[in-house]
């Protein structure tokens, strides 16, 4: 031993001492400087997400009963993550649970399988820790059995949980809409708007998740921010082999809020009966009738009621729709139930046009109220000769007779005159000043041509067509005009049909974008092919002519209230326009409209002689709307009461006969419901409530989330027991502040303009049906 | 010191009265031997050898459970090694020392035995032929016994030379000594190629250029060795002699694609994750999510030192840092005051071998070292490390109580 190796063994240390500093230094940067990144890495090394749903809010109407709610379903399913760690993967659980339930090993096999591209439905694409459910609507009995047997069971759990419940099956059914499981694609943009936002989408309060509900049409669809609440998540903590150790996180989920609607429950059940039993009292009985009816607040643009024929029951929706269902409401031999005609649908209106020409003549062409048109049974128009209806002539009338009796040609001439000032054809040598087009403008300030802006998705705008819309037109059909006009209607069977077809498309092919003068002439009378409106646009025109020139946006929505009885937000009315005509001469129309219900010669004072008119006086106005290949389509567009207007009523049945035989009685009925008329009132006083309704407690709400995440036991029993809580209370005058209903702007409105069945815009008499403008 | 040998110590008045006070000492029991250890050294190891015992327990209790066996069984055996392993220490501690030196050549024939028989009758674990796999569950890894073997060997050789040879100028190893002491280390570090156990050879091959730079070994030979080594090393990864294993392992350390890519990268991946989420004190034993998710392979064995990062946090896994370098800075003080060359060649070898392992071990679960499958002295699972680690305390306990420097004699 020398001194050398001493100094030596000291470099030794030295050298020892420095490697472990170096450690030490290098755990200090990935302990405490680094050890944010790694952790998130850990983060998401271990923690899987199980989501709890949120219970849905209700949907209520203005007199707070239930139209949507939850109601509990016992449900059976079966946790993967831990069938699967059992030594025969859970063959002998599924055994046990196949004599339970009474679904082979194979079915439940099947729909625990993951989805995969080869694999078909039944398969779960939810997450691998999500339990998969299995049964729904089991029984109690059977709940127990599994529940009283938890070591016959690991992995299978029973309990309750919220489906979508319509009490009143397929009223309102287009309204309400249905739900359906979200869609990878909806998926995929909230996570990219998400990041947009710098959020993660993962832990995003309201953010849908896999498996997550999501209302796909109606007011499901456009309210399903406020309804569906915020869903629960339970962070669990999972080892390598993804078997659940712990739980990392858990947020409870929050009830979603109750939407209250203008729209009443009773008024609605009036409307759908009024319409059944006339489309059953219609000869022939097809299966394919359609038939609608709009009722409007005049003084809010509310919607009271908002019928359509054939409906369905959304409840076919709840656990995913079956594709023979689907099919079946998509159908047009069953007149495609999933179709909304007071709102999706179009077309000609006939008569019940004609206050809307009125407006033109008495507020743009000079016509004075007690000035005498000539009612002549026939006016020519190049070679074409139009017919008052049923040939009639009543001689020199005002425009007020002439709705009240509805004469046809009064108003042709109005409207044929304005064409030939606007320079008829403008065929010959330009240039021609700018067209005045008094009746297409007036229309179009009635609301007609476009959207009313309806809180719902899908909404036709309908069609208003100008000299120029009608040349773009004509610039985007003509090819397939001129190929029928040469090739002809293989198609339609009818030989004699299918040639007039073809001698439509071969007259539009060759001069098809000028503006016809049988059309625009038409077009005062409600017919032609420059026009088609909805019933729902035509209610809202006439509810503008009812209260004074105000065209409101008809709104379903009234109030949106949190579970435990807030007014969240309140929808004020929204002003859409104000109509450009005096105030006498709505007034003029008004009483005149009166008179068609009252007066001798009115097209509606057969149908409403029993009418208690000196208490609730109705004006309305009757119309029959020819539509080629096709029963007329019956019209009665209407408001009451005459000295201050509240409601305005429109109803409409194609493929039926006149407007007094079939509409007019169906409104009829209506107001008898509305204002109590040999009846009790559906709504007291005959007004709308003028509060929110106390909000009921939703029956599936009883049992805490809690346990039905956990998996303990529940019992099943009346789940309704909890006492309802007060309920909203109505909020004090001016104490809730009016929130701009932002919601309405944004409603998805993915739709499709096509105008459906016998309704179609391209039904009118000139109108050749090409392949592609139907 | 005194460069007179051994002779002249012994009738050297300072080692006269040092002797004297050692007789006194052992008679009145106040200086006995169990006094005279190095007791912050037992107590480094001892600790570092418990909290591996918490720690292989808390990575191995899941594993075990789940698969329906004890789950306390590693805990058992580990703390059943520990107290093997202090029974040897006792008896390395108590072995006369020149019959140490004289039982060394068959210490290493032994050790040799060994070698030969794991190519013979042993089992392959993780792609290395190390094992020995005995009756009762046991394991013997006799390259583990290899160092403690080759490091009294060639401390022998080294410090033989220096106590025996005659004359002023012959103190430090010749050139014939060093060319022993590289044949006696080429016969061991060959067999265990064979295994193929890189880990252990880079361990041998650390521990005799150790031992061969304090000896005092002419410097070409120390220089001209790293160079080899630096050489060798280039060689067999220039023209993939390794295994691909072996090479992804070595390399993904360096390469950040590489590591995402491979096994061996996903392992150091959740090692360093593991370790990173413990922040500084760490998630508490038995809580590390990390651990208890089982997603750190060989967590009992080669990557522990991730369960004291994460459940322990820099607190523990420091802790264990700084114990490690109790253990070496008092081996080296044992060294450096030991009375021959012999006692300070082993405990010289004792360093570069624990250090070595250390920090290769650490550095590759921190993710600045290649994964090889070194375990971490004392604190890893495994039966013959920790024997063969308990054996070297012993001889460092046995070098001190020779030692004539006493803290107690002055």
């Amino acid at each position: 031993m020398n001194d050398g190796m001493r100094v030596r063994i000291v470099v030794l240390r030295v050298l020892a001492v420095s490697l472990l500093v170096t450690l030490g230094a290098r755990l200090w940067v990935l302990q405490i400087l680094d050890g944010d990144r790694y952790r998130k890495v850990a983060e998401t090394n271990r923690v899987r997400e199980v989501v709890s749903s949120a219970p849905r809010g209700m949907i209520l109407d203005d007199q707070g009963e239930q139209l949507v709610r939850n109601r509990s379903s016992l449900v059976i399913s079966v946790n993967r993550s831990t069938t699967d760690r059992q030594r025969d993967a859970g063959k002998a659980v599924f055994a046990s649970l196949s004599s339970v339930i009474g679904m082979s090993v194979d079915d439940i096999e099947k729909k625990i399988r993951f989805c995969g591209p080869k694999i078909p439905q039944p398969c779960w694409n939810g997450s691998p820790y999500q339990p998969v459910p299995i049964a729904k609507d089991v029984s109690p009995a059977q709940a127990l059995a599994i529940i009283e047997h938890p070591e016959r069971f690991p992995g299978v759990t029973a309990d309750l949980q919220a489906v979508r419940e319509y009490p009143f099956g397929s009223l309102g059914s287009h309204e309400l809409g249905y739900l359906a499981p979200v869609s990878q694609d909806q998926l995929d943009r909230q996570a990219a708007d998400l990041k947009k936002q710098g959020k993660d989408p993962e832990a995003t309060p309201g953010a849908y998740h896999l498996n997550s509900l999501v209302g796909v049409s109606g007011l499901e669809s456009v309210y399903d921010s406020e309804l569906r609440g915020v869903d629960g998540v339970e962070g669990l903590e999972v080892d390598r082999f993804g078997r659940v150790s712990g739980t990392a996180s858990n947020s409870a989920p929050v009830p979603g809020d109750h939407l209250v609607l203008n729209l009443d429950r009773g008024v609605q059940a009036t409307a759908e009966e009024a319409l059944r039993s006339t489309l059953d009292k219609l000869p022939g009985g097809a299966r394919a009738r359609t038939a609608s009816a709009v009722v409007l607040d005049v003084k809010t643009g509310g919607v009271v009621a908002l019928a359509s024929l054939p409906s369905y029951d959304p409840s076919v929706f709840v656990g995913g729709v079956s594709q023979q269902d689907y099919a079946a409401l998509s159908d047009p031999a069953n007149g495609i139930p999933l179709l909304s005609r007071a709102y999706q649908g179009s077309g000609a209106v006939g008569s019940t046009f004609k206050p809307v020409s009125t407006s033109v003549a008495m507020a743009k062409l000079g016509a004075k109220p007690n000035q005498n048109f000539d009612c002549a049974p026939t006016l020519q128009i190049g070679g074409q000769t139009f017919h008052n209806f049923e040939g009639s002539s009543a001689g020199p009338i005002t425009l007020h007779r002439a709705l009240v009796i509805s004469c046809d040609v009064i108003f042709d001439k109005f409207a044929y005159d304005e064409w030939l000032r606007d320079g008829g054809l403008r065929n010959g040598k330009g240039p021609y000043p700018a067209p005045a087009e008094n009746f297409v403008k007036m229309a179009e300030a009635m609301g007609f041509g476009a959207r009313t802006g309806i809180d719902l998705p899908g909404e036709t705008s309908g069609s208003i067509v100008d000299r120029d819309a009608a040349k773009a037109n004509w610039e985007e059909l003509k090819g397939s005009y001129c190929e029928r006009a040469k090739n002809g209607y293989p198609d339609v069977r009818d030989p004699a049909t299918a040639k007039r077809y073809q001698q439509y498309a071969a007259e539009a092919c060759v001069d098809g974008y000028l503006y016809n003068a049988g059309a625009a002439a038409q077009f005062a009378i409600g017919q032609g092919q420059y026009l088609s409106i909805s019933p729902l646009q035509l209610a809202a025109a006439y509810a503008a002519i009812a209260n004074g020139g105000t065209l409101y946006e008809p709104q379903l929505a009234k109030a949106v209230v949190s579970p435990d009885g807030k007014v969240v937000k309140r929808f004020e009315p929204v002003v859409r326009n104000k109509l450009p005509v005096p105030p006498e001469v709505l007034a003029y129309i008004r009483d005149s409209l009166h008179g068609v219900t009252t007066e001798g010669g009115g097209t509606a004072t057969g149908v409403f002689a029993d009418w208690p008119n000196n208490v609730i006086p109705v004006g309305g106005k009757t119309g029959t709307a020819e539509v080629e290949g096709h029963e007329d389509t019956s019209w009665f567009a209407s408001f009451a009461p005459v000295n201050d207007p509240r409601y305005a009523i429109v109803v409409s049945i194609p493929d039926s006969g006149t407007g007094a035989t079939y509409a007019a009685p169906v409104a009829k009925a209506i107001y008898q419901a509305i204002f109590g008329v040999g009846r009790p009132a559906e709504l007291p006083g005959g007004l709308p409530p003028s509060a929110l309704p106390a909000v009921g407690r939703d029956a599936s709400l009883a049992p805490a989330p809690a346990d039905a995440t956990g998996g303990a036991a529940v019992t099943p029993g009346p789940a309704a027991a909890t006492p309802p809580p007060d309920g909203a209370s109505p909020p004090a005058a001016g104490g809730a502040r009016a929130v701009a209903p932002a919601a309405l702007t944004t409603s998805p409105a993915a739709a499709t303009d096509a105008a459906v069945g016998p309704t179609s815009p391209s039904a009118g008499p000139r109108a050749p049906p090409a392949g592609s403008a139907g | 010191m005194d460069e007179l040998g051994s002779t002249a110590l012994r009738s050297s008045p300072v080692a006269l009265r040092g002797r004297i006070g050692q007789l006194r000492d052992r008679a009145s029991g106040r200086h006995s031997p169990l006094r005279r250890l190095d007791w912050v050294l037992m107590g480094a190891v001892l600790a570092l050898s418990v909290l591996g015992a918490l720690l292989v327990w808390s990575a191995t209790r899941q594993r075990l459970a789940d698969a329906g066996a004890d789950p306390n069984d590693f805990l058992k055996r580990h703390l059943l090694n520990l107290a093997i392993g202090l029974v040897l220490a006792t008896g390395a501690m108590l072995l006369d020392y020149r019959l140490l030196r004289a039982y060394a050549p068959f210490v290493y024939l032994g050790s040799l035995v060994g070698l030969v028989a794991v190519l013979l009758v042993g089992s392959t674990i993780n792609g290395a032929h190390s094992w020995i796999v005995l009756p009762a569950g046991f394991q013997l890894q006799p390259s583990e016994f290899a160092k403690v073997a080759l490091i009294v060997g060639v401390a022998m050789i080294l410090g033989e030379k220096r106590d025996s040879r005659e004359g002023v100028r012959s103190t430090r190893p010749g050139d014939v000594d060093v060319i022993v002491v590289l044949t006696l280390t080429l016969v061991p570090i060959g067999l265990i190629m064979l295994q193929p156990d890189f880990g252990t050879v880079m361990v041998l091959v650390f521990v005799i250029l150790g031992m061969l730079a304090v000896s005092g070994a002419p410097r070409r030979w120390v220089l001209g060795l790293l160079l080899g080594g630096v050489l060798f090393g280039a060689a067999i990864l220039q023209f993939h002699l390794l295994k691909p294993y072996q090479e992804a392992r070595l390399t993904s350390f360096v390469s950040a694609d590489a590591a995402s890519n491979s096994t061996t990268g996903y392992n150091v991946d959740q090692a360093k994750t593991a370790i990173a989420n413990g922040g500084i004190f760490g998630r508490g034993l038995l809580h590390g999510q990390q651990t208890q998710g089982q997603f750190v392979p060989e967590q009992q064995t080669d990557f522990v030192f991730t369960v004291a990062g994460e459940e322990l946090g820099f607190v523990g896994a420091g802790g264990v840092l700084a114990a490690l370098g109790v253990v070496l800075w008092r081996a080296l003080s044992i060294a450096k005051d030991s009375d021959d060359s012999f006692g300070a060649l082993v405990g010289t070898g004792v360093v570069c071998w624990f250090a070595f392992q250390a920090f290769v071990n650490v550095g590759m679960t921190l993710g600045i070292m290649p994964v090889t499958g070194l375990p971490l002295p004392f604190v890893s699972y495994g039966g013959s490390a920790m024997f063969a680690n308990m054996l070297a305390v012993g001889l460092l306990q046995n070098v001190r109580l020779r030692s004539r420097t006493d803290p107690y004699a002055l």
